[in-house]
């Protein structure tokens, strides 16, 4: 296939140079005034022309026109796809890390998420070690605390027994009380009488 | 001249051809990125057990305020123990 398109583009070579050719003359013979010999001359001998009646001066404005696209399209492709192909490999491997570091940020605000949580956690475990710390010194205290109040029981029970027994005191005290009483005021009633 | 400007055409439109191909492969490398991270519902799930995790902190902070106070009154109670140890002792010379 390139082959053929290469035939192709050559064939057209010379379309394009007569064409060309045209145009250049019209725009010659708008321009510019009738050929000198001198000019014919020096233009003759480099292109191939189509029509040798036009000014010279055309020839040599002529071949400037087709060059750009297809002169020499041959070499000059081969050229530009040699000069492409490192820009090629650089843009895809620059595209490439372009890609990784945009991936990577994606995947990063989850990451960062994930480390938050983990610090929390972290924090909040420490929290529960030093509460746990501090609930293990209050049940050992409570815990020696009730064995004191174990030893200090039966002191306790004497204390409740002498509290029982000075209330049962007082109230019999109280009746001793009235009783003397009592006594006394018959006692009075007998000697007035 | 339509012939000629065909091969540059041709050379576009395979280049055209492939960048599109490139920036949609691209896209779509980025859009599935973009689905499975939100298909995970790693966002929703991790704020939502961020902010329960703020909400706890005050019960937190009280649960070891009452604590620490719980570990002041039993030392209280240890003195006032040992006080009456103390008197206890004292008690027991004098009836002795």
């Amino acid at each position: 296939m390139s082959r053929e398109a290469l035939h192709h583009v050559t064939g057209l070579k010379g379309k394009m140079a007569a064409t060309g050719e045209e145009a250049a003359a019209m725009d010659s013979i708008s321009r510019v005034p009738p050929a000198h010999p001198t000019v014919l001359s020096l233009g003759g001998s480099s292109e191939p022309r189509g029509e040798p009646g036009e000014p010279a001066a055309d020839g040599q404005v002529v071949p400037a026109a087709p060059k750009k696209p297809t002169s020499s399209s041959d070499g000059g492709v081969e050229t530009a796809e040699e000069a492409v192909e490192p820009d090629i490999n650089e843009l895809c491997t620059d595209m490439f890390d372009k890609m990784a570091i945009f991936l990577q940020g994606e995947l990063t605000g989850t990451c960062e998420d994930y480390r938050l949580l983990e610090n929390m956690n972290k924090l909040t475990s420490l929290k529960y070690m030093e509460m746990k710390d501090i609930s293990i010194n209050i049940s050992r205290n409570l815990q020696d605390l009730n064995h004191k109040y174990a030893s200090l029981q039966p002191y306790l029970d004497q204390i409740n027994q002498i509290e029982e027994q000075v209330s049962s005191l007082e109230q019999a005290a109280y009746k001793l009380d009235t009783y003397s009483k009592k006594l006394e005021a018959k006692f009075k009633k007998l000697e007035k009488r | 001249m339509a012939s000629a400007e065909s091969q540059p055409r041709f050379g576009q439109s395979v280049k055209g051809l492939l960048s599109d191909k490139v920036g949609s492969c691209s896209g779509d490398v980025i859009a599935l990125t973009r689905q499975v991270l939100k298909g995970s519902r790693s966002q929703e799930l991790l704020g939502q057990a961020a902010r329960n995790m703020v909400i706890q902190e005050d019960a937190i902070l009280h649960s070891e305020d009452s604590l620490r106070k719980m570990s002041i009154i039993t030392t209280h109670l240890q003195y006032h123990v040992e006080h009456s140890k103390n008197l206890q002792d004292q008690l027991r010379h004098l009836l002795n």
